[in-house]
C-alpha cells in the first residue's frame, strides 16, 4: 500500500508540473500584460520601462525557470494587479467555494441518487419517464439562464431570497440549486443506467431465485455494484465544483475561486492564474485519488500494484 | 462571440420578463442613509496614487482627496486641497494649501503630505501606474507648511489637470511610514468625506461618514461598495433594493428600472469620446485621403445616434469632446452625403463594389459598441462597400491596435477627455497607436502647442490643430456617450460626466 501511495504521489506531482508548465506558456501567448496596467495615454518608452520593472522583458524561458525555482520554494510571487502575494489571495477565496460545493454536492447526492434508483427499479413506469424528462431538462438548461431565472423569480419578484452575495443560509439557496441542477441531472442518469446494468446481472437473478425480496436485492446486491460508475462521475464533478464554479459564482457574486481565477486570466494577472491552476490541479488529483480508494472498498476484487 | 450572444439573450429575456413580472408603483421605504453601490469588480488596492483603474479610484475618491478637482457640471478645474497655484517659471509650480485639514487619524495635512505623495509616485520602487504620467516631476520642495513647489524637467502644463483627476490622492506621510505600505494598502487613511471601516476582499468595502470633513457636512451615513460582477445580477440587485446605485444600466432596461418604483435611471453626457479611427499605419485603401473623406461622408452619425443608441449620445464634430478645454464649438460636422462619398471614391480610383474593408470593434466596452459597428458596416454597405465587422474581446482589441494588425477601421473610446494634452497630443504624435494616423505638420503644431503654459493660448493652438486635422479625415468623430446610472429613488444625486461615484455629493431625500 505504501508503495502504491508513493507511486500515486509521484504521478500527481508530474501531472501538476505539466499543468503548470502548459498554463505558464499558454497565458504568455495571450499577450503582454503590461499595457493593461498602465493608462492608455502612456508613451511607448515608458511602457517598456514598466515592462522591465515587472521583469516581462526577459525571454520567456528565463521567466519560466525563475518561476519554477520560486514555485519549488512555495513562492508564487505577488499578484500583478493587487500587489500582494498571490497564494493567500487565492486561498482566501477557497472557503466560499468549498461551502457552496459541499451544499450543492449534498443536494446532488440526496436528490439525484434516489431518483436514479427509483427510475431504474420502476423502469418504463410514469416515475421513470418523469425522471428522464426532468434530468434531460436539468442537463439542457444552461446554468446562467437557470441562475438568472431563479434570481428574477425568488429575488426580484417574490423577494423571498437575496439576489446575490455571500452570507447566511438564505444566500446559499439559489446558487446551490443552480449549481446542483446540472450535476444532479447527470448523476441521476448515471445512477439509473448503472442500476439497470446491475439488475441484469446473473447474481441478481440468483438472489431473486433464492427468494430475497426485491428491496433486499436492490440494497444488498445491486447498489454496491452500481456504485462504481456513480462514484467515479461524482468524484469528477466534485473536482470541478471545488475548483470553482465560474458561471454560478459570477452570476451570484459569490466570492469563490472560479470567478476570481477567470478574472485573473482576463486581466492577465499571471501569478494569480498560476496559483489558481496549481490549486485546482491539486484538487483534481486529490479527488481522483479518493475515487480510486473508494473502488477498493466498493469492489474488493480491485487490486493495486 | 458566444459570450456576446449569451449576454444579448439574457438582456432581452430579462427585460421582457421584467416588464411582465414587476409590480408597478412600489414605494421606497424609509431607511437609514446607507448607500450600497453595486460595482463590477473589487478595488485592486486601497492605497491612493498607485493603480490606474476606474473601479479602484471610484471607491478611493470617497476616502482621499486630490489637490484640485472638477466642477460637477462644467468639468472646469477647481481648487480642492490646494487653494491655488502660481506658475513661478515654466518649470516650477507653486501650490498653496488649505489650512486646518486633518487626515482621518488626526495627522495634519501640510506641504509634507504633498511632497510625500509625489515622491511615492515617482519612486520606481513603488511601481505606481502614475509614474509614467508624472515623469517630468523632478523634485518637490516644501516652502512652508502651506506652500509647496514642484520642479519639472520640462514645461508640464498638463500637471494641473492631472492633479484634478482621480489618482494622485494625498497620502498621510506619518501614517504610511509608521504602518508601512502593505498595511496602508488595506487600511487607508485620507482626508476625504468617508473613513475606512471594513474591507472584505471580493465582497465589499464599507466606509463611514467623516463627521469633520473640511468641505462641509457629509449627509450619507455610510457607503458600501458591493462586488457584483454580472451586469444583469447588478440590475436584479437594484430592482430588489439590495443595492442603491449602479453604473451602466443597459439601455434596454431603462424602462424596467424607471417603472420599478425603487430606482430611477439618471443620465449624463460622458466626458469620454468615441470615434471610428481610419487606420493609415499599414498599407491599404485608408492611406488614400479621398477614401477616408468618403468614409466620413458615408457614415451617418446622426442616424446611428437615433436608431442604435436611442438618442443616448451627443455628437462631436472635432477630435475632443465638449468638456475639453480645447473644445471648438465653431467646428462644423461633416454632413452625411452619400453622393459625395461615391464621387470621392471614384476620384480615388476605387470601385465601391470591389472594396472590402475590415472594421474592428470591442464588444461591451462601450454601450452598444458592437451594434454601432454593425450599423456602420450597413451604412457603408449602401455605397456597395463590403465591410467585415471583426468583434474582439477588449484585451485582444487593444493588442491588435497596439501591434498594428487591426483592420482598416477600428472603434475606440478615449476618456476622460478634459484637456488636449491628454487627448489630441497623445493621439496624433509619437507612435499614433490609438488614432492610426499621423502627419508631420500636425505633429509640429502639437509640439508647439503642448508646452504653452498659458491656458488661453494653449487652447487656441489646439483648436487650430483640430481645424487642420478635419480635412485630413483621420477618423469619423462620433460622439460622447450618455452614461446611464440607476439610483434608488430616495437618493438625491446626479451622475457626473467624469464617472465619479462621489457620495459626498449625495444626500437622502
Amino acid at each position: 500500500m505504501s508503495r502504491y501511495l508513493g507511486a500515486r504521489a509521484a504521478q500527481a506531482a508530474v501531472a501538476i508540473f505539466f499543468a503548470l508548465t502548459a498554463v505558464f506558456f499558454l497565458v504568455r501567448i495571450t499577450g503582454d500584460p503590461v499595457i493593461l496596467f498602465l493608462p492608455l495615454d502612456v508613451q511607448p518608452k515608458d511602457i517598456s520601462e514598466f515592462r522591465h520593472l515587472l521583469g516581462f522583458d526577459q525571454p520567456v524561458w528565463v521567466q519560466y525557470l525563475a518561476f519554477l525555482d520560486r514555485a519549488a520554494h512555495g513562492d508564487f510571487g505577488a499578484s500583478l494587479r493587487y500587489r500582494v502575494p498571490a497564494l493567500p489571495l487565492v486561498l482566501h477565496r477557497f472557503p466560499a467555494t468549498l461551502e457552496l460545493a459541499a451544499v450543492s454536492l449534498a443536494l446532488v447526492a440526496l436528490v439525484a441518487v434516489p431518483i436514479g434508483i427509483l427510475s431504474a427499479a420502476r423502469r418504463g413506469s410514469v416515475v421513470d419517464a418523469l425522471g428522464i424528462a426532468v434530468t434531460a431538462l436539468g442537463q439542457a438548461v444552461p446554468g446562467f439562464w437557470l441562475g438568472l431565472m431563479l434570481i428574477w423569480i425568488f429575488g426580484v419578484w417574490l423577494r423571498w431570497l437575496p439576489v446575490s452575495g455571500f452570507g447566511d443560509w438564505r444566500h446559499f439557496v439559489l446558487p446551490a440549486v443552480t449549481l446542483a441542477a446540472f450535476y444532479a441531472a447527470q448523476i441521476a442518469r448515471v445512477t439509473r443506467s448503472a442500476v439497470l446494468d446491475a439488475l441484469g446481472q446473473d447474481y441478481v437473478r440468483t438472489a431473486r431465485a433464492k427468494g430475497i425480496r426485491e428491496a433486499g436485492v436492490l440494497v444488498r446486491h445491486v447498489l454496491k455494484n452500481a456504485a462504481i460508475p456513480v462514484v467515479t462521475v461524482f468524484g469528477l464533478n466534485a473536482g470541478q465544483v471545488l475548483g470553482g464554479a465560474v458561471v454560478t459564482e459570477t452570476i451570484f457574486a459569490w466570492p469563490g475561486l472560479g470567478g476570481y481565477i477567470l478574472n485573473a486570466l482576463v486581466g492577465r494577472d499571471f501569478p494569480v492564474v498560476m496559483v489558481g491552476v496549481f490549486f485546482t490541479s491539486v484538487i483534481y488529483v486529490a479527488m481522483n485519488f479518493l475515487v480510486d480508494l473508494s473502488y477498493l472498498w466498493l469492489n474488493p476484487q480491485v487490486r493495486y500494484h | 462571440m458566444r459570450d456576446a450572444l449569451r449576454r444579448a439573450a439574457v438582456a432581452g429575456l430579462l427585460v421582457s420578463l421584467g416588464a411582465l413580472l414587476l409590480p408597478a408603483g412600489l414605494t421606497a421605504q424609509g431607511r437609514p442613509a446607507q448607500v450600497t453601490i453595486g460595482i463590477g469588480s473589487e478595488a485592486l488596492t486601497l492605497m491612493g496614487a498607485t493603480i490606474v483603474d476606474w473601479t479602484t479610484n471610484a471607491q478611493l475618491e470617497n476616502i482621499y482627496d486630490t489637490l484640485f478637482t472638477r466642477d460637477p457640471k462644467t468639468e472646469a478645474i477647481i481648487p480642492w486641497l490646494a487653494t491655488g497655484y502660481k506658475v513661478i517659471d515654466d518649470r516650477t509650480w507653486e501650490f498653496t494649501l488649505r489650512h486646518n485639514i486633518k487626515f482621518h487619524d488626526g495627522e495634519r495635512f501640510t506641504a509634507e503630505a504633498v511632497k510625500f505623495t509625489f515622491e511615492y509616485i515617482i519612486d520606481p520602487k513603488n511601481k505606481t501606474h502614475y509614474l509614467p504620467r508624472f515623469k517630468p516631476v523632478q523634485s518637490v520642495e516644501v516652502v512652508d507648511d502651506y506652500r509647496v513647489r514642484v520642479h519639472t524637467s520640462e514645461p508640464f502644463p498638463v500637471l494641473l489637470s492631472y492633479l484634478s483627476l482621480p489618482g494622485p490622492f494625498m497620502l498621510a506621510p506619518v501614517y504610511v511610514q509608521k504602518v508601512g505600505i502593505d498595511y496602508a494598502s488595506a487600511h487607508p487613511v485620507g482626508t476625504g468625506p468617508y473613513k475606512f471601516k471594513e474591507w472584505v476582499r471580493g465582497e465589499r468595502l464599507v466606509l463611514t461618514r467623516n463627521p469633520s470633513y473640511w468641505a462641509g457636512p457629509v449627509r450619507i451615513e455610510s457607503v458600501v461598495f458591493r462586488v457584483i460582477p454580472e451586469f444583469s445580477a447588478r440590475l436584479a440587485a437594484l430592482l430588489s433594493g439590495e443595492i442603491d446605485v449602479m453604473k451602466d444600466v443597459p439601455p434596454q432596461a431603462v424602462e424596467t428600472v424607471n417603472r420599478s418604483g425603487r430606482a430611477t435611471v439618471r443620465s449624463t453626457v460622458s466626458s469620454r469620446i468615441n470615434y471610428l479611427a481610419l487606420e493609415t499605419l499599414h498599407p491599404g485603401p485608408m492611406q488614400n485621403v479621398k477614401v477616408r473623406q468618403a468614409i466620413t461622408y458615408a457614415v451617418d452619425v446622426d442616424e446611428l445616434i437615433k436608431t442604435v443608441l436611442a438618442g443616448r449620445a451627443t455628437r462631436i464634430c472635432g477630435y475632443v469632446g465638449r468638456f475639453d478645454t480645447a473644445y471648438d464649438g465653431g467646428l462644423k460636422c461633416t454632413a452625411y452625403d452619400a453622393r459625395r462619398a461615391a464621387r470621392l471614391l471614384q476620384e480615388a480610383g476605387y470601385d465601391p463594389g470591389k472594396l472590402a474593408l475590415t472594421l474592428d470593434t470591442p464588444n461591451g466596452r462601450y454601450p452598444l459598441d458592437k451594434e454601432v459597428s454593425e450599423a456602420i458596416a450597413a451604412q457603408l454597405g449602401r455605397l456597395g462597400i463590403t465591410v467585415h465587422v471583426q468583434v474582439n474581446e477588449w484585451r485582444s482589441h487593444l493588442d491588435k491596435i497596439i501591434n498594428r494588425n487591426v483592420g482598416d477601421m477600428f472603434f475606440l473610446g478615449w476618456g476622460p477627455d478634459l484637456e488636449p494634452v491628454g487627448t489630441v497630443a497623445q493621439l496624433f504624435v509619437g507612435n499614433l497607436t490609438y488614432s492610426g494616423f499621423g502627419d508631420p505638420r500636425i505633429e509640429e503644431m502639437i509640439h508647439r502647442a503642448e508646452v504653452i503654459v498659458d491656458p488661453a493660448a494653449s487652447n487656441a493652438a489646439f483648436r487650430k490643430v483640430q481645424e487642420t486635422l478635419q480635412p485630413m479625415a483621420p477618423w469619423v468623430p462620433l460622439w460622447q456617450q450618455h452614461d446611464l446610472y440607476g439610483a434608488a429613488t430616495w437618493i438625491v444625486w446626479q451622475p457626473r460626466p467624469d464617472e465619479k461615484l462621489w457620495m459626498w455629493e449625495a444626500s437622502p431625500k
